[in-house]
């Protein structure tokens, strides 16, 4: 799976008009996932970023530069208007139909995945040959790897993420949080689905009996659902054991990664 | 005798719904299980009442447009619904209550236009004009849903879709009162006018001349057929085919006469959609198919049956 | 509270013109249908019968005049009471649904029955009793799709039968009836006024078969009443000439004027 994306990845390095290996290195980067502006400003590319989503909020520099939108789906007139020589995409759907009219008006574009944790490294690497920032991003991606491959802790406590309520969706295992839940020790309970995501009977939550709820929420008020008559059925909601995730740290999967999953442990042991 | 099949049918169907689910609990403890009591059961209860309201509802429709291809969500009600759902949405507005009655403020707006617009030609409502008017407002409806979606916060676009898919899942003993509070009178509205609607078949004057009161009836079954559907979509989104294919179904067993007719329908549309939830929430479990997928998947088959039954004969 | 000299039916001096309409649909029209009258009402296309029955019962208000029924204005009726003492047969039905004759007929019998209440034996046996009446009682079980148009008609005739009323009104019964069923219509028509002492009111294109038959004819053009009275005084050639425009030889069959049109010779065709 690792070989495959990795000669995927190459491809897309590959697909210069001047068909040299790598391509020219990037001086005009926009960057259309928070998780890629992180990786640029921390391999020192922070300079090239002329244009990011509305979503990239982090480091503080990052809100200097001109937003292009929220980029679902991307804006190719405003991403065009930012004069890049590279555009670097979340790998799904409807992006690649908007990388493929970048490249019909002459866009260099990459589109990457980060699902899991273990793509962040090849991710970074993919970005410091973008920029010419190989040695630096290297050491980057050896510690997103090396925490992708750390073993996880004894679960102390089960969790489920819920991102909507009606109807219920939480996270499975394909997804990175599952794995920051992990690493900080937590078992998930919908570790048997296999997809990132995956909509599932509310009494299926009941009966695996989660200790805590984590949602991304970046305010300190229980989410709605907690007053719903129907989830009193899950203990963790009648004890009110929810887990506010902040989404600029929980939802940007990349080099403070490991920052959230100290975070995650430390709202566990409380 | 076809009344006892049927009943056996739904006794069946709920008592199946109550006893499976992704959540195994052993027969032993059905009873006194949580789950059970506070999920499955008013679960259950909620899609019996709320399809077989949608199939009184399609019968009463059906036989109001004189049109066997009506159903409730033609009469742009759905649209209204969702408009008003991701509305809420949109504004975050909070509550436990919020969706639902967006929802049905939605519904209850759309119903007001058609209904205006349904007018048009004069004091009497035109049924033609009825349905034209309620797929045009439907269509306008989520012309601005869909411009709202696309303009509001990208982790809400997948899940407001899902909701509009329907589901039971915010299923409570809350929302089984509600609804049993609510639906006997548009219900016996409907029933009051079995009759008259088997008289309207053979068309609007004749049926005056046998006595019937057209107008009032065409006003009234429109309003209750109505205001069970936005009552269903407000609870749990936009369930198709139930409203459609059941008093087909229906009408094959006990014929055309509507005292029948509508009570089976409604018995009918609760059984089903029973079935439909008790799939939606076993076949891919852990995982749930949203219902109205599960309605999609069993009753376009059935309606493709019904075709060629109808053709053939 | 029935006058036994009431007519069943009276319009007096009516005036009718349809929202919109140019001119009048009705103008002056008067007419008076008792117990035992066979009162026929003929005219050319668009002389305003459909629009006359629709006044007398009450469908329509009379712009001037007056349209009682039974002593009182037709429109003022409740619409059960007045389904229970007039029958109607209008021009068109629907059939959206297959039926058995036992099932239409029956339906008749509406403005009989309470909201709630189940058909009763009564109900059943004034079914029985109407398609005797019009001869039809060997098609109770037969599906209506499977009768023929005659035997249609007479099912037709059944169901207002089944209704009990003291006057029946029929718009255009035998139009696509061939000769012998339209012979049998208006010969079950007249045994019904005969034996049952019903007053009738019949809208025909037929003339001759509305002079054999009916008591008294009422002739129509572009609403207003050119004739009325016993047929002979109403069918006479200068009349029929003159409001059909075409030529006619009059004859006189059991003791009615029967016409025969001429065929126009060919130098005065223009």
């Amino acid at each position: 799976m690792r070989a495959f994306l990795l000669s995927v990845l190459m491809l897309a390095g590959c697909s210069s008009p001047a068909g040299r290996p790598h391509g020219p290195t990037a001086r005009r980067i926009v960057s259309l996932l928070p998780s890629f502006t992180e990786i640029l400003f921390d391999i020192g590319a922070g300079d090239r970023v002329v244009g990011r989503t509305t979503w990239c909020d982090y480091p503080p520099a990052a809100l200097a530069v001109p937003s292009v939108g929220d980029g679902i789906p991307p804006n190719i007139e405003a991403v065009a208007a930012r004069q890049p020589d590279l555009v670097v995409l979340y790998n799904s759907g409807p992006n690649v139909t908007a990388a493929k009219q970048l490249e019909r008006i002459g866009i260099r574009t990459v589109l990457l995945d980060v699902n899991r944790l273990e793509d962040l490294g090849p991710a970074a690497r993919t970005l410091g040959r973008l920029t010419g920032r190989e040695k630096i991003a290297d050491s980057l991606a050896g510690a997103m790897d090396s925490l992708a491959a750390r073993p996880p802790p004894p679960a102390t406590a089960s969790i489920t993420f819920v991102v909507w309520d009606n109807p219920p969706i939480v996270i499975g295992r394909g997804s990175y949080l599952h794995q920051i839940a992990e690493l900080a020790g937590a078992r998930n309970v919908f570790a048997d689905l296999a997809a990132p995501s995956a909509q599932v009977s509310l009494e299926t939550i009941a009966a695996r009996n989660p200790d805590w709820i984590a949602v991304l929420s970046d305010s300190s008020v229980m989410p709605g659902f907690a007053k719903r008559p129907e989830w009193q059925a899950v203990r963790a909601v009648r004890d009110r054991h929810f887990l506010l995730l902040p989404g600029s740290l929980f939802g940007h999967p990349g080099p403070r990664t490991a920052q959230a999953v100290s975070e995650l442990q430390r709202l566990l042991r409380k | 005798m076809k009344w006892a099949l049927l009943v056996t049918v739904a006794v069946l169907a709920l008592v199946a719904s109550v006893a499976v689910g992704p959540a195994a609990v052993p027969l032993g403890e059905l009873l006194r299980s949580d789950i059970v009591w506070n999920l499955r059961a008013p679960r259950t209860l909620l899609a019996f009442l709320v399809g077989g309201s949608l199939g009184i509802a399609g019968a009463g429709l059906q036989a109001l447009v004189r049109n066997p291809l009506a159903d409730p969500f033609l009469l742009g009600l759905s649209g209204g619904a969702g408009l008003g759902a991701v509305l809420a949405i949109a504004l975050h507005l909070s509550g436990p209550w919020a969706l639902p009655l967006a929802a049905f403020a939605g519904a209850l707006a759309a119903l007001a236009l058609v209904y205006r617009l349904g007018l048009m030609g004069g004091a009497a409502l035109d049924p033609r004009i009825l349905l034209l008017g309620g797929v045009a407002i439907g269509a306008f409806a989520a012309a601005i849903t869909t411009a709202i979606v696309s303009l509001a916060d990208a982790s809400e676009l997948r899940n407001a879709f899902l909701w509009l898919w329907g589901g039971l899942s915010s299923a409570s003993w809350d929302a089984v009162l509600v609804i049993v509070l609510y639906a006997p009178i548009p219900i016996a509205v409907l029933l009051a006018a079995s009759r008259p609607l088997d008289l309207l078949a053979l068309g609007e004057e004749p049926a005056r001349y046998l006595g019937a009161d057209v107008d009032a009836v065409k006003r009234r079954v429109y309003l209750a057929a109505s205001l069970l559907t936005a009552a269903a979509v407000a609870v749990s989104g936009v369930i198709g085919f139930v409203g459609l294919v059941v008093p087909h179904l229906a009408r094959l067993t006990w014929g055309h006469r509507h005292r029948a007719l509508l009570p089976a329908a409604f018995v009918g549309g609760g059984a089903l959609l029973a079935i439909a939830d008790t799939l939606a929430r076993t076949v891919v479990a852990p995982r749930e198919l949203p219902v109205g997928v599960v309605t999609a998947l069993i009753g376009v088959p059935v309606f493709t049956l019904l075709l060629r039954r109808w053709t053939i004969a | 509270m029935n006058n036994m000299t009431e007519p069943l039916l009276r319009l007096n001096a009516v005036r009718y013109r349809y929202p919109g309409a140019s001119s009048d649909a009705l103008a002056g029209v008067s007419l008076s249908v008792g117990p035992g009258d066979f009162h026929a009402v003929i005219g050319p296309n668009g002389s305003g019968k459909t629009t006359l029955v629709r006044v007398a019962l009450g469908a329509l208000a009379p712009l001037a005049g007056s349209a009682d029924i039974d002593g009182r204005p037709a429109s003022r009726w409740p619409r059960q009471a007045l389904a229970r003492l007039v029958g109607v047969v209008p021009q068109r039905e629907d059939n959206l649904f297959p039926q058995r004759v036992r099932e239409t007929v029956l339906l008749g019998r509406y403005a009989h029955l309470s909201l709630w209440g189940r058909e009763r034996p009564e109900d059943h046996a004034a079914v029985m009793r109407a398609l005797t009446a019009c001869d039809a009682q060997h098609l109770v079980e037969r599906w209506v799709w499977t009768l023929s148009g005659g035997e249609y008609q007479r099912v037709r005739v059944a169901r207002a039968l089944a209704q009990g009323p003291r006057l029946l009104v029929l718009d255009e019964p035998a139009v696509s009836l061939d000769l012998q069923h339209e012979m049998g219509l208006f010969e079950l028509i007249r045994g019904l006024v005969d034996t049952q002492g019903l007053g009738v009111l019949m809208i025909t294109h037929d003339l001759n078969l509305a002079a054999r038959f009916a008591d008294s004819l009422l002739l129509l053009e572009g609403g207003r009443p050119i004739a009325s009275g016993p047929p002979a005084d109403v069918l006479t050639q200068q009349t029929v000439e003159t409001v059909f425009s075409w030529p006619v030889r009059m004859e006189t069959v059991d003791g009615r004027p029967q016409m025969i049109p001429l065929r126009q010779p060919k130098e005065s065709r223009a």
